[in-house]
């Protein structure tokens, strides 16, 4: 054994990268995107949400949509902190794209991102009132919890830390995304339209990189799972999540 | 976004032959209150080229001053340069301290910190033991220290008065790789077997509550296997890496080999705001890097290739964007790229960023 070792040896024996003076290049710009994907999901979902927090039908729900906005936007801030670390400017990426742009509603299912922003897809489409956005973040809650398993392991630590301390909000966003749905429910609303809209467009958002780029990215601790293996992953949590509210 | 901050240098001190402790003030602008265990980045002109170092603090939160230990390291420019030249009076720039090389502090806890460390890798963790063992009176910290042999120990000194001040409350083991001990256990290098002997026969591993590791690449996978084979989870063990190929070593390396192969690097010309540069670059940095390296005022913001700041034109040579979420595919065919993602595969390139 010697002092010495090739950064990509010491990535695939599982080895952590710990600032950003130690991240090779490529290494790098993968990170970035991961991060870059993350902030932007955030705030755009944050964004999303604040526009229904009004449509809350009662004090209750208006807290906890407005929780939501806050925490997710304060998730978007803890590792937007970290992509300053590497020279992003933090100020101006915020302020630099309109988080809450939404595509038409009647837009079809797809990976597609928008063309200015790095937001998975499924936050490209808008909300339609208040048990729409609810089931919105059920759906999507459960496949952000599946993502940021799979995130808190990443081989770049201070991510991997930032992340560890963000699941529970997240987890528990999800957590009120079902209380909420078990309300409605109990008041006779019907969300079968909703489950149907967003069920595709979440499953959208696990989609499969190339297997060479994957080998790289496993390689380098970035990625462990497949997507077809977290989509099954969410598609089960989703099951058990319908079962439990007794929607079928 | 980060900003660097002028720093006077008031204090350079030899704590071994080949290390010094640099204590500094800073002098207007930037927040540099740290937390134990971050570092700062260093920004320094040397030979006409930027180089970018980071290096941990080593003062403890409760001591007032500010304080980095920087060990020459074979054939590293900026640490060379600290040992050698660095006086006081002088001023660095630095980033305000960064890192999450620590836990939360709390006076009522009482816990049980073990610290591993790799030679210069012992500045970070001076920092959170001191910190520690002010902070919280009900703690105790164990601390593994690996150098080749006694007279490349830094702090060792000042460990020995920790220990006095703080009776009972911290232990140092020092495992030399060339000096042989009394004891054998305390012979070699911390490795996974290492770490094994001494969880058999010194270290209470089952009370430990949180650990801390620094040190090169090999000691951290080693003594990680180690902690997380006797139950410790990722979230109780913190990691900051001293890579042993800082990158002006690795370049160092490019450089000597590009005289054997010319195709590691390339001729890069560069046009901006109406003034053309050239300069030599490796084909494993972005445009981008290589163009701040060569302290042209290159615009970027996300380095991500999402917000599209950093976009330029190839105007001649060949490179490889390996990501593009911000430019249109026509603007791609007019050979726009964006200089963050951008790599080059020939061996010259003109790159215009005022087109």
């Amino acid at each position: 054994m010697s002092d010495e070792m090739n950064i990509a040896d010491y990535l695939a024996q599982g080895g952590r990268l710990t600032n950003p003076t130690n991240v090779p290049a490529r290494y790098r710009a993968e990170l970035m995107k991961i991060m870059a994907t993350f902030v932007d999901s955030e705030l755009a979902g944050a964004a999303g949400f604040a526009d229904v927090i009004n449509a809350g039908p009662g004090i209750k729900e208006r807290i906890a949509a407005a929780r939501i906005v806050l925490e997710k936007t304060d998730n978007a801030d803890r590792v937007l902190r970290l992509m300053g670390e590497f020279g992003a400017n933090t100020d101006r990426y915020a302020n630099h794209h309109p988080w809450s742009d939404r595509l038409p509603r009647d837009t079809g299912p797809g990976t597609r991102r928008s063309a200015h922003d790095m937001r998975l897809s499924v936050l490209n489409y808008p909300l339609n009132g208040w048990a729409d956005a609810v089931v919105m973040n059920l759906c999507m809650g459960l496949g952000v919890c599946v993502q940021l398993e799979e995130l808190v392991k990443v081989s770049y630590q201070p991510l991997a830390e930032a992340i560890r301390g963000i699941l529970p909000a997240e987890r528990h966003h999800a957590e009120l995304a079902e209380e909420g749905l078990v309300r409605l429910l109990a008041e006779g609303a019907d969300l079968t339209g909703s489950l149907a809209y967003w069920h595709p467009r979440v499953a959208a958002m696990f989609g499969d990189v190339a297997a060479d780029r994957m080998a790289q990215l496993r390689a380098w601790g970035l990625r462990d799972r497949g997507g077809a293996d977290l989509q099954a992953e969410w598609q089960e949590r989703f099951d058990q999540a319908l079962i439990r509210l007794g929607v079928t | 976004m980060a900003r660097f901050h002028p720093l006077t240098v008031t204090e350079v001190r030899k704590t071994i032959r080949d290390a010094v402790v640099v204590t500094l003030k800073p002098e207007d602008g930037g927040d540099f209150n740290f937390t134990q265990g971050q570092y700062l980045t260093f920004r320094q002109m040397l030979d006409g080229t930027e180089l970018r170092r980071s290096y941990s603090i080593c003062s403890g939160t409760d001591e007032g001053v500010l304080q980095v230990g920087v060990k020459r390291v074979d054939g590293g420019a900026f640490s060379t340069w600290a040992n050698d030249t660095l006086a006081p009076g002088m001023v660095l720039e630095a980033m305000a301290p960064m890192g999450s090389f620590h836990t939360p502090i709390m006076p009522e806890q009482g816990l049980n910190y073990l610290g591993f460390a790799g030679g210069s890798g012992i500045t970070p963790v001076l920092s959170i033991l001191k910190t520690v063992l002010a902070r919280e009176p009900a703690s105790t910290f164990t601390l593994v220290y690996a150098n080749r042999g006694v007279n490349t120990i830094m702090f060792r000194e000042e460990l020995e008065d920790l220990k006095n001040l703080h009776m009972g409350r911290l232990s140092v083991i020092h495992v030399l790789e060339s000096d042989a001990q009394d004891i054998d256990l305390f012979t070699g290098r911390v490795d996974a077997a290492k770490c094994e002997a001494l969880f058999a026969h010194w270290i209470d591993i089952d009370s430990v509550d949180t650990a801390f590791i620094c040190g090169p690449e090999p000691m951290m996978l080693g003594i990680a296997s180690a902690l997380r084979a006797h139950g410790l989870s990722d979230a109780q063990i913190k990691f900051e890496l001293f890579a042993s190929a800082q990158p002006d070593r690795l370049a160092r390396k490019v450089l000597n080999a590009a005289g054997t192969s010319a195709a590691k690097s390339t001729r890069a010309t560069v046009t901006m705001d109406g003034a053309a540069r050239g300069f030599t670059m490796d084909k494993e940095k972005s445009l981008l890097d290589a163009a701040l390296e060569n302290a042209l005022d290159a615009p970027f913001a996300c380095k991500a290739g999402v917000c599209s700041t950093c976009k330029c034109r190839v105007l001649e040579g060949e490179v490889e964007m390996v990501a593009n979420h911000a430019l249109e595919d026509y603007e791609v065919e007019q050979g726009y790229v964006l200089a963050c993602q951008s790599y080059p595969l020939s061996d010259s390139i003109v790159i215009d960023y005022d087109q």
